[in-house]
């Protein structure tokens, strides 16, 4: 009996711990860690540098990265200004006008915009694969829901593209909540369907239906959506070497003995063709950082400074964990930005 | 005549050697049979299943518990390292490490010692174990020394047979040298998370599961033993207790990304309490946990035989000396049994925790309920997602992990329902 008398006096001795420890430093008070949020893509790089952070500067605590995918991630970062939310935003594409707004809206006027590196999206297929050479056309006519406003029937990829091999159209891909996706879409399917010329017309008469038929992707089994997971269509390539997949580049480089990248419009998916926006599936990566935050949050203006000493292609690290360089007038600029952490111009935003 | 004909047919002793009865028999042995068999059979395939699941995470996840190590001669006096010994001895040796290329120096050894391209076989991070070579003996500084730093990836997974034929050569010269160990693994239960698989550790997870799980504890069983004490032993039986007994039934049934956005809305928007926090994780999964433990202590205290009560009451106990001398003790076993069902499910959870945002990137395992913390489902499904291939034991190795937690907390039941079970 004395047992259960001890047993409760324990939980109500806890309970009242965790209640005294609730007054001390709930919500509204400073915080000494930088918080990041947002896209997967830029996660790994944030990590990166946020683990190397206090190695170099002892005094400081490793930041909290957390990947919620672009959207949320701004949506959070957005919502308003002071301890609770975040200071960093990563994002796998740029701000968008609507975003902006609703910052604004929250009160966070400005912030600094700085872009990272490029990542670049790319097709890939297993070693034992047919080694697919296509153009954005092919792809687009293979994968849309209703390729120029016709209902998709394509089978092979020989319905296609008659130069193409008899294999079924299969290809393993991310889910439309991913910024992978989007950013898949926007790179390569619309260009491949704004090359019928009556597409590319249909862009400035009907903006809405041009989204529809140039990004909506085909429903009936040929798109496999396989996850946020990349490491898994890596594995589901091996499995069926007669699939495509779309992934990360840094997914593709890791696992060069199992899978080899497709070549878009000729141009293989490497380094050097995605730094310089060769291969079709370049985009950039941007992290935005709250000025108000910049004196509030001990350490944000030194993290922010030891991000871009890592992106440099030379002597940064972020090279080895898969980031793509960008042209060295980028980087300059993006450095100049970094280092003076000069507001971002909410008008070249659309 | 025709019912005595009758009557003397019915009262016919029953032939149990003739056919038609040996068939009934026959039957009803192979119906048995049969049973037993379909029973064995659902035995065998759950274990099948326990069988691959253990088979295929203990065989992948067993390296995750190794680490190669290479080791790395470094020649301080000779380096371009500038760093005075009597400096790291006292104040300050933070910031004096700090400021020190030991990153350039460490790759500069390797080079010097596996020859060109040598850094490269090193881990990312292990200038981080020269560093603390340096740290707990700054003498080491005045002459040669040779610390085991842990090997890149590629190397490590060279060694455990599963690698590119680059890296196997690379290996094997290594081998030659006799350079290069596989041993435990104390960094991987020791550390938190890392983006280098050669550094990474399960213990911030692990500190960050537990923590949470403490929390949930404190308030869920408390809570949950009271009121199905006060339901079942003092409520009256109308409209309400029904209705109330109705809900909690509902409430265990919640699929747990509600309870997620109920946590992200009443303990972060509205209360303000810190995002990430174990504070947060530990109320959230509370709240999913507190209704098994109700429905399972109603259960177990109904089960304590009515004549125990009465003959309490008989001998002039009060209610509540009922309640805490008899009943309580007399339903322990089955309010712990439920109570592990329920925190198991709660160690397992991970889709209300992302809500609140326990999936972060931590460097450091939690100091206390209110640090930013992750816990070990979440870790697993942030590294699963991982480019490097390093990762794929880790993520196995973790899995087990959280195997052996859950192992130890239905043991712990199982000690404490066998501690306080009683027959009667």
């Amino acid at each position: 009996m004395a047992k259960l008398h001890y047993l409760i006096g324990m939980a109500a001795l806890a309970l009242a711990g965790c209640q005294g420890q609730d007054g001390g430093d709930a919500g509204g008070a400073a915080r000494d860690q930088i918080r990041a949020v947002g896209s997967s893509t830029v996660y790994p790089f944030t990590t990166a540098v946020a683990e190397q952070f206090p190695r170099k500067f002892p005094s400081f605590k490793a930041p909290i990265v957390e990947s919620t995918g672009t959207g949320a991630g701004l949506k959070q970062f957005c919502a308003g200004v002071g301890a609770q939310f975040p200071d960093i935003a990563n994002a796998s594409r740029r701000i968008k006008k609507s975003e902006l707004d609703d910052c604004v809206k929250n009160g966070v006027s400005e912030l600094v915009e700085i872009q990272i590196g490029i990542d670049g999206i790319a097709l890939g297929e297993s070693k034992a694969g047919a080694e697919m050479a296509l153009t954005e056309e092919d792809i687009y006519k293979a994968l849309a829901a209703n390729p120029y406003g016709k209902p998709n029937t394509a089978k092979t990829w020989k319905d296609v593209n008659p130069a193409l091999p008899a294999i079924a159209i299969k290809v393993f891909g991310p889910p439309p909540t991913s910024g992978t996706r989007d950013a898949f879409a926007e790179l390569i399917l619309e260009k491949g369907c704004d090359a019928n010329a009556e597409m590319k017309a249909l862009k400035t008469t009907d903006k809405d239906r041009h989204q529809a038929v140039c990004t909506k992707i085909r429903e009936d089994g040929a798109y496999v959506e396989s996850g946020e997971n990349d490491n898994l269509i890596v594995q589901k390539l091996v499995a069926n070497p007669d699939a495509l997949g779309v992934f990360g580049y840094s997914f593709l480089e890791e696992n060069l003995d199992k899978v080899r990248g497709v070549k878009l419009q000729g141009v293989a998916p490497t380094y050097d063709t995605i730094a310089s926006y060769e291969y079709p599936g370049a985009r950039p990566l941007f992290i935005y950082v709250k000025s108000a935050h910049l004196k509030a949050i001990p350490g944000l203006k030194e993290f922010v400074a030891e991000y871009a000493g890592a992106w440099d292609p030379d002597s940064g690290y972020l090279k080895r964990r898969g980031l793509i360089a960008a042209p060295a007038d980028v980087r300059a600029k993006n450095l100049d930005i970094a280092t003076k952490l000069t507001p971002m111009d909410p008008a070249t935003v659309n | 005549m025709n019912s005595a004909t009758a009557t003397a047919e019915l009262r016919r002793p029953t032939d149990w050697k003739g056919s038609a009865m040996q068939n009934r028999i026959r039957r009803r042995y192979a119906a048995e049979r049969r049973f037993k068999l379909l029973g064995l059979l659902s035995i065998l395939v759950s274990a099948a299943f326990l069988a691959f699941l253990l088979v295929t995470m203990i065989g992948n996840g067993a390296r995750g518990f190794t680490q190669t190590e290479i080791r790395l001669p470094v020649d301080f006096p000779r380096s371009s390292l500038m760093l005075d010994p009597a400096a790291l001895a006292g104040f300050g040796a933070d910031a004096a490490l700090a400021g020190a290329d030991i990153e350039g120096t460490t790759a500069a050894a390797a080079d010097a010692a596996f020859g060109a391209g040598g850094a490269r076989l090193l881990s990312d991070g292990a200038w981080l174990s020269v560093r603390d070579a340096i740290k707990r003996d700054p003498a080491i500084l005045r002459g040669k020394a040779e610390i085991w730093v842990p090997a890149a990836t590629a190397i490590d997974l060279a060694a455990k047979g599963n690698a590119a034929p680059a890296a196997e050569a690379a290996y094997g010269k290594l081998q030659k040298a006799d350079v290069v160990r596989t041993g435990f693994n104390w960094t991987f239960l020791t550390r938190a998370d890392s983006t280098d698989p050669t550094l990474v550790g399960i213990w911030g997870a692990l500190k960050g599961s537990l923590v949470t799980m403490f929390v949930t504890l404190v308030l869920a069983f408390p809570v949950g033993v009271f009121a199905a004490l006060y339901l079942e032993e003092y409520a009256p039986r109308n409209r309400w207790t029904d209705l109330i007994e109705v809900s909690i039934n509902n409430l265990a049934a919640v699929p747990s990304i509600i309870f997620g956005l109920l946590g992200l809305a009443v303990f972060l928007n509205f209360m303000h309490l810190p995002r990430s926090a174990p504070l947060v994780g530990g109320l959230t999964l509370a709240l999913m946990t507190m209704p098994v433990i109700v429905i399972a202590g109603r259960n177990a205290i109904k089960a304590v035989p009515p004549s125990i009560r009465d003959a309490a009451l008989g001998i002039g106990a009060s209610r509540v000396q009922v309640v805490f001398h008899h009943v309580l003790p007399l339903a322990l076993p089955g309010i712990l049994t439920g109570t592990i069902i329920g925190m198991a499910r709660a160690l397992g959870e991970t889709a209300p925790l992302l809500m609140i945002g326990m999936r972060a990137f931590l460097a450091s395992p939690p100091g206390g309920i209110m640090d930013p913390a992750t816990v070990l489902p979440v870790q697993i499904f942030l590294w699963s997602d991982e480019v490097s291939r390093g990762f794929v034991e880790k993520t196995s190795a973790a899995i087990i992990v959280l195997l052996v937690f859950l192992l130890a907390m239905n043991g712990v039941a199982i000690y404490l329902r066998n501690r306080f079970e009683r027959r009667w």
